[in-house]
This record gives structure tokens, C-alpha cells and sequence, in this order.
């Protein structure tokens, strides 16, 4: 979870970064906790990367990981969710999500790296609760098509653990 | 999800009466007696799958697994054997190795210090002078307890805890046939099993898992959504549409065979999502290096099994499966890409390939996995009391080469599970099959 961009000076709080980022951040989280795929799917750029690695210095290279989605990928899942009948998601779990501790970690020309930390809930047979570490970079450079979602790299606390099938969007 | 349907247990030698040649009674994956007894007689007594050699390359590397429930370590010793050994300490029990995977050329168990070899032997009993001379000079026979049985085939490393039964060779049976045809797709003969076991907690019996995993008629209908949205199946899986055959090996093992319909249509990669050969051009390079133009054209064509080795191993294809039984309605599927040592711009396909399908997030387990608990929500109705596997029953053909179905979609492979697992939980005391 030491990536390069977290290693480098963290702009404190969320003074740092822009509101419409963060309310792009909530956007993403509310359209994948209320199973809204297809709108989900919108927030994504062409080159955007979907990944959930098994450990936290994976390099997905040479290390498998539950999800690493390029966006081709991307779009076939939301598409098999989209069928109704993606067992494991039908009916789709009710689930919410908290996501804290927004901290800016990196910013270019083109893009912003945001790092949080998120709670999620997810009520399907029992209520489950997931928990980690998500890095999004998003890219604010075209006004027209407001932010869009590059990367979501999402750690799982219990990334090492047997974990249930977990066939909605992290 | 995980309650447990009690039921009268049955008896030791009634193991029987619970399979028919078409039928299985619902007790065998709910009841915690059947469950118990599997324990012992499958996976203490019989072979099981432990690790794989690429596991462990290098002298000193170890991994941690479970036999059953019993934790072990298997490991590299300095002598270059692979060793397979209780993760217990000797003195009080403390579990002495608690990493996945490491190296390291000694265990000293935290507790109060005593120290093992790798290959199991006590070495160092710190403040020596408590103990008397007698106790100290029996000090080697106080090392981790070794599996009684270690065997490997083609890097596949299986142990059984019990000291007597049928060898390995004996135990694979017709299966060591599927060994050879993954091995056969790499240019040494090895594989590469470390990018990361996936860990998949299937809330279903294990016998569940490890049927699902060669029941060709599911497909069309737990699968739907892939076809259906992401793309068609390699070959359609409409029974009559293919020559896709359904086997069962015997010893337990079983596999649905593509070989009749990938020879037909005499097409390179077709189980590879056609990859054309000049996206792998290393690897084409050193096939045909070692093993000729016409056995490598012949080993693209015919691509890697889909067997289940009984009770724990599933070659998926060009992945690596194995299960681990928790609880009658609780199972742990572990899954890692077979990659091809050296092969890069293969391995990393095969790595994206293993992401796509497998695991908790995967495009097709999930939805085993979902339906798998679904099914062992649904024995805890106890009527009807059988679950049918009559499909193909009458058209079953006895070959050299198993029992055959040429209808993917028979319940062969899992008759011929039954009749196994009948046979090794009801044969008589002190016979290990
Ligand atoms: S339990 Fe290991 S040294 Fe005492
Ligand atoms: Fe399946």
C-alpha cells in the first residue's frame, strides 16, 4: 500500500482537493453501492483501470489479483451485470458505503490521485462488512465531460483472507 | 448460511446406502458425521495434494497448507527433497510456522525456543540443563511429525497421514494422463505455480465444488450471462453441437474432455481464446524447440485437461484448483494460473485469463459459487431425500480410457465419484484406497 504516490508529501485534509472532486468520489461509491452499473460505467475514461489486488505490494505483472480490469473488461462485467442473470448479483446486494479520510496524494496536468479509506456494507444473505484502502485518479483536464474515473485501485483490509464471492462493484 | 442440517448418522458400513448407481443421498453433504468420516478416510488416509515443486525452487523456501484440518509445512530441505511436515512444535504444540510462504532453514518456535531443521529434525532445546540426560539423548526422536507418505508426479506433491495403503502411481490411476497433457504444453516440462493462490470461500459442501467443477451441463444456465453479454463460449455448449465428452477416469477422478472437438476442428488455441501464434512468439519458439513443429502444433491443438483428481485437485485447464473442506457446508477454493516458466508475454495473458473466470470476483465462479450455496441452502429441506444423476445413464460406454459419455452433458464424472467415495469411506478397517 506504499505506493509511489503515497509516499510523497500528502497535502493535508481535504482542503487540497477540489469539491467537484470529492463529490465525484461520493458519486462513484453511491452508483456502485445502489447497483446503478450502466452509470457507473459512464464515469469511466477509455484507458481507465479497474484493479483489486491480493496483497498490498502486488505487482499485477507477475502476481494474480481478485479484479484487473482494463476497460474493455470493465465494460463486459458491468454488461454481465446488466443481464439479470449474474447469479451472484441477482438480486443485487444492498450496500452502503462510508468513505473517509480523502487525502490528496498527487496531482499533474491531467489527473488527481485521491487516497481514502472506506467501510462498506453489503446485505445479501448476511450482512457482511468490507473494509479498506482506495486510490482513485481521476482526470479533470476536459470541462465538457466533467471528471473521469483513470484508476480505482482498491485494497481489501482482508485481501489475504478466503474471501466470499464478491461479484458487485468495490 | 453456514447451519448445518443434523441427521441420524450413518453408520460406518451404511456409508453405502447412501449412494445409488443414479442417486445420491442429500445426508452426504450436510451431515457432520459423513463429514467426519471423510476427513479420516480421504484425507488422512488417502493421497491428497499438498503443493506444487515451483512452490518451493530453492532450499530453505517452505509454504504452509492444511491437510484436512491438520496444519502442515511443506518445505525444501538442504538435501533439495521436498518435506512434508505437521506444523506442530514437539514440545507443547505451539503451530511453529505462521507465514504462507517463506524461507527460512530453521522454525524456533516462539514459546520457549526449541528449534527445527526444515527437514523436521530438532536441533536446539534451549536451557538444556532441565533436562535429563536420557530425555536429551532421545532428542531426535522430537521432531516435527513427517506426513507417513510423500509422493510427487510431474511436480505435483501429494501426502497422505497414514503410513499404509496404495501408492500414488495407484492412487492417480488413469488421471497421471492429465498431468502429462498440461506438462505437455511447456517447453520444459515444468510449471510455475507462484503468482498468489486466489482464496475463494464457498459457502457449499467440497464434494459440491468438486463436482460443479466437471458437470457439463450447467453451463448454458449458471454461465448464461457470460455468453450472453461478454462473449460465446470457446465451443458452443449445446450438448449435440459438439464433440465434447465427459469421462469417468475411475479412483475417483473424472474430467469433461475437449480433445474429440478441438481435434475436429484441428484449430490452434481455440481453449486459449484463439490466440493467433504470433502474439506468442517466444513461446511458439521454444515449443517447437523442444518438442518439434508436429507434437507442438499437436499440443496447441489439443490444449490442457479439465480433470478432477480426487478428492482435492482440479486442473482447470490452465488453472490450478484445489479445495480445502472446512465444514460440511463450508469449502476453500484456491486457484493460481499454471504459468510457463519463462514465458512472459504468456504468462501475463494467462494471469488476466485466471482474473477474467476465477475467484470471488470472476466472471464464472462467482456464480458457482453463488448457486453451490445456493444448493446446500436448499438441502436443508430433507424431501426429496435423493439428488438425481441419472442424466446419460444408458448411454455410458466403457473404453480403455474410462467410462465415456459423448453427451457433455451426462452426470458421468460424478457417478463415477460416488462409486469411489463409497468405496474408500466404507472399505473395511486398516484398507486405505
Ligand atoms: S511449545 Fe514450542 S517450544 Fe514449547
Ligand atoms: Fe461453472
Amino acid at each position: 500500500m506504499t505506493s509511489a504516490t503515497e509516499t510523497g508529501s500528502v497535502r493535508t485534509g481535504a482542503v487540497g482537493i477540489d469539491p467537484a472532486i470529492e463529490s465525484f468520489l461520493y458519486l462513484e461509491a453511491r452508483l456502485a453501492d445502489e447497483a446503478r452499473y450502466s452509470e457507473w460505467e459512464a464515469l469511466w475514461d477509455d484507458d481507465g483501470l479497474y484493479w483489486v489486488p491480493m496483497s498490498p505490494d502486488a505487482d499485477p505483472n507477475t502476481d494474480l489479483s481478485y479484479v484487473y480490469d482494463n476497460r474493455r473488461r470493465i465494460r463486459s462485467r458491468v454488461a454481465q451485470l446488466n443481464t439479470g442473470s449474474r447469479h451472484s448479483q441477482t438480486p443485487p446486494s444492498m450496500m452502503r458505503r462510508l468513505l473517509t479520510n480523502l487525502e490528496l496524494l498527487d496531482r499533474d496536468d491531467d489527473t488527481v490521485t485521491v487516497g481514502s479509506n472506506f467501510v462498506l456494507y453489503e446485505y445479501r444473505y448476511d450482512m457482511s462488512v468490507w473494509a479498506g484502502r482506495v486510490i482513485h485518479r481521476v482526470r479533470t483536464t476536459d470541462p465538457e465531460r466533467g471528471p473521469r474515473l483513470v484508476a480505482k485501485t482498491v485494497h481489501l483490509v482482508n485481501a489475504g483472507a478466503p474471501l466470499p464471492t464478491m461479484a458487485f462493484l468495490l | 448460511m453456514t447451519e448445518v442440517e443434523t441427521r441420524p448418522a450413518p453408520r460406518r458400513n451404511g456409508v453405502r446406502d447412501l449412494v445409488r448407481p443414479d442417486r445420491v443421498h442429500g445426508s452426504v453433504y450436510t451431515d457432520p458425521e459423513v463429514f467426519e468420516l471423510e476427513l479420516e478416510r480421504i484425507y488422512r488416509q488417502g493421497w491428497v495434494f499438498v503443493a506444487h515443486e515451483s512452490e518451493v525452487p530453492e532450499p530453505g523456501d517452505y509454504v504452509t497448507r492444511r491437510i484436512g484440518r491438520e496444519p502442515m509445512i511443506v518445505s525444501r530441505g538442504r538435501d533439495g527433497k521436498v518435506h512434508v511436515l505437521a506444523n506442530r512444535c514437539a514440545h507443547r504444540g505451539n503451530r511453529l510456522c505462521n507465514a504462507e510462504r517463506g524461507n527460512s532453514t530453521t522454525f524456533r518456535c516462539p514459546y520457549h525456543g526449541w528449534t527445527f531443521k526444515n527437514d523436521g529434525a530438532l536441533v536446539a532445546v534451549p536451557m538444556r540443563t532441565g533436562y535429563s540426560e536420557e530425555f536429551l539423548a532421545r532428542r531426535s526422536e522430537l521432531g516435527l511429525a513427517p506426513a507417513p507418505r510423500v509422493d510427487e508426479y510431474g511436480g505435483f506433491v501429494f501426502a497422505s497421514l497414514s503410513p499404509d495403503g496404495i501408492s500414488l502411481r495407484e492412487h492417480l490411476g488413469r488421471a497421471t494422463g492429465a498431468i502429462d497433457r498440461l506438462l505437455a504444453l511447456s517447453p520444459t516440462g515444468g510449471l510455475d505455480l507462484r503468482a498468489g493462490w486466489m482464496k475463494h470461500r464457498h459457502f457449499s459442501n467440497w464434494k459440491m465444488v468438486i463436482e460443479n467443477n466437471v458437470d457439463g451441463y450447467h453451463a448454458l444456465f449458471t454461465h448464461q450471462s457470460v455468453y450472453e453479454a461478454v462473449r460465446e463460449a470457446k465451443v458452443s455448449h449445446v450438448p449435440s453441437k459438439v464433440e465434447v465428452y465427459v469421462r469417468d477416469l475411475g479412483d475417483g477422478h473424472s474430467e469433461i474432455d475437449y480433445l474429440p472437438e478441438y481435434s475436429r476442428l484441428d484449430e490452434e488455441f481455440v481453449w486459449f481464446g484463439r490466440a493467433p501464434r504470433e502474439k506468442l512468439p517466444r513461446y511458439v519458439a521454444a515449443m517447437e524447440e523442444a518438442h518439434g513443429p508436429e507434437d507442438t502444433h499437436k499440443a496447441f491443438v489439443v490444449g490442457p485437461p479439465h480433470t478432477m483428481i480426487f478428492p482435492n485437485l482440479f486442473l482447470a485447464e490452465m488453472n490450478i484448483m484445489f479445495v480445502e473442506p472446512l465444514a460440511p457446508g463450508e469449502t476453500i477454493a484456491y486457484t493460481t494460473p499454471a504459468l510457463i516458466p519463462g514465458m512472459d508475454e504468456l504468462n501475463t495473458r494467462m494471469l488476466r485469463r485466471t482474473e477474467g473466470a476465477m475467484g470471488p470476483a470472476g466472471f464464472l465462479i462467482a456464480d458457482d459459487g453463488e448457486i453451490g450455496a445456493r444448493n446446500q441452502l436448499g438441502l436443508a429441506a430433507r424431501s426429496p431425500e435423493w439428488l438425481m444423476l441419472a442424466r446419460g445413464a444408458t448411454t455410458d460406454v466403457h473404453e480403455d480410457s474410462g467410462t465415456v459419455n459423448h453427451d457433455k452433458s451426462s452426470e458421468t464424472p460424478q457417478r463415477g465419484l460416488w462409486q469411489h467415495w463409497a468405496s474408500v469411506l466404507d472399505a473395511p478397517e486398516g484398507v486405505n484406497r
